[in-house]
C-alpha cells in the first residue's frame, strides 16, 4: 500500500479548540464552541455541530498544509452521523402536522457535514461519507489509501461523532469530538508524518484517557495526537482484540 | 479530473429485490412488461403517497443474528441471494481477508429505532428486542454480511444519501485497482420507513400518486425500498464489465440540485475518462430521474450536454420507486440487465413529456443490442455519481 504523508491535523471537541489545547491537555474557553469560520454567515446558522466541528478541525489540517479545501478531496467518516437530529426528528412526528422541517430533514443526511465543506468553499470535486463503527477510522483512511492510488493528490480525512441523545445515549458517555488530517500520495516540506498501513492486527484499544477511550473516533483522534506530537511507531486505531488495526508512524521532514 | 489508467471490472454476479419482485427474472420481467411496482404507501403517514413496497413477508435473521435483526438486514439477505454463491466462491477461492464489503445505505435501521422510540415514548421503556448498537447502527449490516458471507476484508457503510450505492461500484474499484483486496462485494439496501417518507413529505417532493419522471405534469417522487448487489472482482468473467465511474459535488445546496446540473456533468464525464470512451458509445442513460420537478430538468440539461440529445434515457423509478441509499446499486443491476438482454425499458409515466427536455425519453420498451449503459445517481448535499457498466 501506498504511504501516506500527513500534512496537518485538526480538532475540535468540548473544552479544545485544536491539537495544541489537546496535547497541553487543559481545557479552555476558546474550545466552547467550534470556530467554523470556515462556513459562511448564512451556511452557518444552517449547519449542525457536527458540520461545525468538521469544518474546524478540516480547517486547521488544511492551514497547516497548505492546502485548498475548495479543491482537496474529502474522506468523511463517523459512525453514527446525525444522530441528534435524527431522534429529534422522531419526536417532531408526534407534534403538529407529524412532519420535520426541511432543514433538519436535509441535514440529517450521513454526508452533511463534508456537504457544508463542498458548498462553503465550492468544491466541485471529490467527496464521501462512510461508517464502519468501531472500524471506522481505518475504514477511512483504506478509503483515501485507495482514492490516492488511483488518483494521487491529496485528502482530507475527517471523523467525527456525538453521542446519541435520549433515549439511546450510550452507557459509557463520550463528547462530541472532531479531527481531521490532511493527507498526500507524496511528501513534501510540511509533512509532519508519514503512515503505513493501515493493516489488520490485533492489540489494545487506543491509548487515550478515558472519555475519548470509547469513542467512535478514538482511533483518529490517537493518529492525530501521535502526528502532532511526532510520534514514531505503530498506532493502535481499535477496536481492541481480534478486529484491530494499526498504522506505522515514521517522521516527516517537517518539525 | 485528473488522468487515470484505464481498467475495467468484471461484475461476476449481480442480483436485487424491491418491488418489482424479489429476484433479478421477476425485476427482468416487469422492466420489459412496463409494469410498476407502485401502489398506495400502506404506511402510517400523514399525507396520501405512492410506494414501492417488497412484496410478501420476509424471513427473520438465523437465530445467532436475532440480534441484529432488523428489516433492513433481512432485505439485504434477500437481495444477496442471487450474489451468493459466486460470493462464497470468491472467499474460497482468495481467502476471507481478501473479500472486502462496501455497502450503501440511506435509511439504516431506522425503522426499528422509530418503533422503539414510539414505545418509549408512550410507555418509558425501550422494547426489550431493540439493541441500539446492532440494529440502528450503520455497521449492524456489515456485522451480518460478514456473518453469512465468511468475507473478513475491509468492510465499510457508505452513506451519503441517495448516491451511496452509486458510490460503493467507486470505491469498489479503487479498492481492487489498488490491491487492497481481490473482490468486493458492493450494493445498497434501504427500507421504507417514517423518517424518509415525511421528509420527503415535508419538502412537498413526493407525488401523491406513482411518481412520472420527465412527464409535463411530474409532481413529485415515489420512496421504494429494497436492495441490490454486485460482485466485482480483479480478474474473471462475468455478465458484464463496469467501465468507469465519475463522483462530484454540487457545491450549490443540501437539498436543491444545481440548476444546470453542474455536477451531474461533472460525474458523467469523469466516469467516460475513466473508462476512455466517447460519449457517441454511451447505448443508454438510466437516468437519476426522480420525478421532482426540480431534479429531472437539470439532469436533462447535463446528459444533454455530455451525450446529446440522440442516446435514448429511461427513468426506472417509475417501476421501482426511488431506493434512495439502494438507488445506484438496484439501477445499475437494471442497466446489467439491460446489457445482458438487449433492451432499453420505456420511461414509465413521461408521457407528455415536458417540453422543456429535449433529450431522448424512451416512450417504449425497444429490443436492440445495448452494449454500454451510464447509470446516475445524485443525492442530498451535491452528491452525484455517474457509473458506466458495458457488455462482457
Amino acid at each position: 500500500m501506498t504511504d501516506l504523508h500527513a500534512g496537518g491535523v485538526g480538532l475540535w471537541t468540548p473544552g479544545f479548540a485544536d491539537l495544541a489545547a489537546f496535547a497541553a491537555g487543559v481545557p479552555g474557553p476558546a474550545g466552547s464552541a467550534p470556530r467554523a469560520e470556515l462556513l459562511p454567515a448564512a451556511l452557518r446558522r444552517r449547519a449542525t455541530p457536527l458540520a461545525q466541528m468538521v469544518a474546524a478541525a478540516a480547517a486547521q489540517a488544511a492551514a497547516q498544509a497548505g492546502a485548498d479545501l475548495a479543491t482537496v478531496p474529502m474522506v468523511f467518516g463517523s459512525a453514527l452521523g446525525e444522530i441528534g437530529l435524527a431522534v429529534s426528528m422522531l419526536g417532531e412526528f408526534r407534534q403538529g402536522e407529524g412532519l420535520p422541517s426541511p432543514t433538519r430533514f436535509h441535514n440529517a443526511v450521513h454526508n452533511g457535514p463534508a456537504a457544508y465543506v463542498s458548498i462553503a468553499t465550492g468544491n466541485h470535486g471529490f467527496a464521501t461519507a462512510l461508517a464502519a463503527g468501531p472500524e471506522t477510522t481505518a475504514a477511512a483512511l483504506l478509503e483515501v489509501a485507495a482514492l490516492l492510488a488511483e488518483r494521487g493528490g491529496e485528502a482530507i480525512l475527517a471523523l467525527a461523532d456525538e453521542p446519541a441523545p435520549a433515549p439511546f445515549a450510550p452507557a459509557r458517555p463520550f463528547p462530541p469530538l472532531a479531527v481531521a488530517i490532511h493527507l498526500s500520495a507524496r511528501g513534501g516540506p510540511r509533512t509532519r508524518a508519514v503512515l503505513r498501513g493501515p493493516r489488520r492486527e490485533a492489540g489494545p484499544p487506543p491509548d487515550l484517557p478515558s472519555p475519548y477511550a470509547d469513542h467512535p473516533c478514538a482511533g483518529g483522534l490517537a493518529l492525530a495526537r501521535a502526528i502532532w506530537a511526532g510520534a514514531a511507531g505503530p498506532v493502535h486505531l481499535g477496536p481492541a482484540g481480534e478486529r484491530g488495526w494499526v498504522v506505522e508512524l515514521s517522521r516527516g521532514g517537517a518539525p | 479530473m485528473q488522468p487515470t489508467r484505464r481498467a475495467e471490472i468484471p461484475v461476476l454476479a449481480f442480483s436485487a429485490a424491491n418491488a418489482l419482485g424479489t429476484d433479478a427474472d421477476r425485476i427482468l420481467d416487469a422492466l420489459r412488461a412496463g409494469r410498476t411496482g407502485l401502489a398506495p404507501c400502506p404506511l402510517e403517514i400523514p399525507f396520501p403517497t405512492a410506494c414501492g413496497m417488497l412484496p410478501g413477508a420476509l424471513d427473520p435473521l438465523p437465530a445467532r443474528l436475532r440480534a441484529w435483526d432488523t428489516r433492513l438486514c433481512r432485505v439485504a439477505l434477500l437481495s444477496l441471494e442471487g450474489v451468493r454463491p459466486a460470493l462464497l466462491a470468491a472467499v474460497r477461492r482468495h481467502g476471507p481477508e481478501r473479500v472486502a464489503l462496501v455497502v450503501g445505505t440511506s435509511t439504516g435501521g431506522i425503522l426499528e429505532t422509530e418503533a422503539a422510540f414510539l414505545a418509549w415514548a408512550e410507555s418509558g421503556r425501550i422494547p426489550a428486542e431493540y439493541d441500539f448498537d446492532r440494529q440502528h447502527a450503520l455497521h449492524g449490516l456489515l456485522e451480518v454480511l460478514r456473518a453469512v458471507t465468511g468475507a473478513s476484508g475491509p468492510a465499510w457503510i457508505v452513506s451519503t444519501a441517495c448516491s451511496s450505492s452509486g458510490k460503493v461500484f467507486a470505491t469498489g474499484r479503487r479498492l481492487l485497482l489498488a490491491g487492497l483486496a481481490d473482490a468486493v462485494l458492493v450494493g445498497g439496501v434501504d427500507t421504507l420507513c417514517q423518517t424518509t417518507l415525511r421528509g420527503f413529505g415535508c419538502l412537498q417532493a413526493l407525488s401523491p400518486s406513482p411518481c412520472r419522471p420527465f412527464n409535463a405534469q411530474r409532481d413529485g417522487t415515489s420512496i421504494g425500498e429494497g436492495g441490490a448487489f454486485a460482485l466485482l472482482a480483479r480478474e474473471g468473467e462475468g455478465p458484464v464489465r463496469l467501465l468507469g465511474v465519475g463522483e462530484s459535488c454540487d457545491a450549490h445546496h443540501m437539498s436543491h440540485p444545481h440548476p444546470e446540473g453542474l455536477g451531474a456533468r461533472l460525474a458523467m464525464e469523469e466516469a467516460l475518462a475513466r473508462a476512455g470512451l466517447p460519449a457517441a458509445e454511451v447505448d443508454h442513460v438510466n437516468a437519476h430521474g426522480t420525478g421532482t420537478p426540480a431534479n429531472d430538468l437539470p439532469e436533462a440539461r447535463a446528459i444533454s450536454a455530455v451525450l446529446g440529445d440522440l442516446v435514448p434515457v429511461a427513468s426506472t423509478k417509475g417501476y421501482t420507486g426511488h431506493l434512495l441509499g439502494a438507488a445506484g446499486a438496484t439501477e445499475a443491476v437494471l442497466a446489467a440487465l439491460s446489457i445482458v438482454h438487449g433492451f432499453v425499458p420505456r420511461s414509465l409515466g413521461a408521457e407528455p413529456v415536458d417540453p422543456g427536455v429535449k433529450i431522448a425519453v424512451c416512450r417504449a420498451t425497444a429490443a436492440r443490442p445495448v452494449r454500454t449503459v451510464l447509470s446516475n445517481s445524485f443525492a442530498f448535499g451535491g452528491s452525484n455519481v455517474s457509473l458506466l457498466l458495458g457488455a462482457a
